[in-house]
């Protein structure tokens, strides 16, 4: 089973162990594999008595990621916001900078400016979480300007702090909501895979 | 027989006839799906009766051998004693982090005090998914 999700809706998300306690809660997303996946999270701690507030979590750490919260087995999976921001660095950077980049064709078509990342969970537990594709507003080139729309990502990308670059062809496999988007995404994948 | 009938239910000791104190609340270990002790009102020897002490769970009364079969909590249930560990009105997750409601009332078996469901809104859990019981949520297995 995979499920689709904005990483903007992780934002406050309540990190739970399996004994029912609420330990923290997401921060930000921070990403792995130039920008690829999700390598963890740094963490927020919850309400008043909310302990260190420097935390973070690896990815490989997390037992599952639902809508309603990120479970983990206990605490001490827990490490420091640091340690998570390392393992990052060292799978070359951060694609969390994504965000107000433009998304520019390898034509050179503006198609918008990055405002969300989606991202694919899918079982078993331990499988990475892959960034499958970014929300955009549509620029012109789409006929929708200023709509928000969702563009599908190749396996591998090569993204800047300005431009995020994009093979032409997935400005014809853009989708409009979540429910649709998996679909896009497999049929633009299988598209460049033909194409080569 | 649920939590909510048997909450305030007397208990009563068979020695001395007596009525020595009232159910207040429950105590499940999540590991057994079982109630393994019964919270009431501090009395001079502590204020947590054993399952294994109960004599009986009746209709009417709860019936122990006498007054000092209520004590202090013992190691092993103090971790699961107080609100943060009570199940009722708490939200239920999924161990795939997916929230599925909230705690109604809890169904037991009064003889071996085995959890036998949560009952939410939408229908009941089976006792048996139980993993934890925290301040925050009742964690059950995926259904």
């Amino acid at each position: 089973m995979s499920r689709l999700l904005r990483t903007s809706e992780l934002h406050k998300r309540p990190v739970v162990t399996m004994g029912g306690e609420d330990v923290a809660q997401i921060k930000d997303v921070v990403f792995a594999a130039g920008g690829g996946a999700v390598g963890g999270f740094t963490l927020a701690g919850r309400g008043l008595f909310s302990g260190p507030s420097d935390r973070g979590l690896l990815w490989g750490a997390v037992a599952a990621l639902g809508s309603d919260a990120v479970m983990i087995d206990d605490e001490s999976v827990l490490g420091s916001s640091e340690s998570v921001l390392d393992a990052s660095a060292g799978s070359r950077g951060s694609g969390g900078d994504v965000m107000g980049s433009q998304a520019l064709t390898d034509s050179g078509v503006d198609l918008g400016k990055v405002v969300d990342v989606i991202i694919e969970v899918q079982g078993p537990r331990g499988s990475p979480c892959d960034v499958i594709g970014y929300e955009i507003e549509a620029s012109e080139a789409l006929g929708t300007k200023g709509t928000r729309v969702l563009i599908p990502l190749p396996d591998t990308l090569a993204a800047s702090g300005d431009h995020l670059m994009l093979p032409a062809a997935a400005k014809d496999f853009v989708s409009q909501d979540l429910a649709g988007f998996g679909a896009a995404v497999e049929a633009f994948r299988e598209h460049l895979s033909q194409g080569r | 027989m649920r939590f909510s009938e048997a909450t305030g239910r007397k208990l009563v000791s068979t020695t001395s006839a007596e009525t020595i104190g009232k159910i207040d609340g429950f105590v499940v270990d999540p590991q057994r799906s079982a109630v393994v002790a019964i919270e009431c009102k501090k009395t001079d020897s502590g204020d947590i009766l054993l399952w294994s002490d109960i004599v009986g769970f009746g209709a009417d009364a709860v019936t122990v051998k006498d007054a000092g079969a209520i004590t202090e909590a013992p190691s092993g249930i103090d971790a699961l004693l107080g609100k943060d560990h009570h199940l009722l009105g708490k939200r239920i997750l999924s161990s795939t982090g997916d929230e599925l409601g909230k705690v109604d009332d809890v169904e037991f078996d009064p003889e071996s005090g085995v959890v036998k469901a949560l009952n939410f809104a939408e229908g009941q859990i089976a006792g048996a998914r139980l993993i934890g019981v925290g301040s925050y949520a009742v964690v059950v297995t995926p259904g």
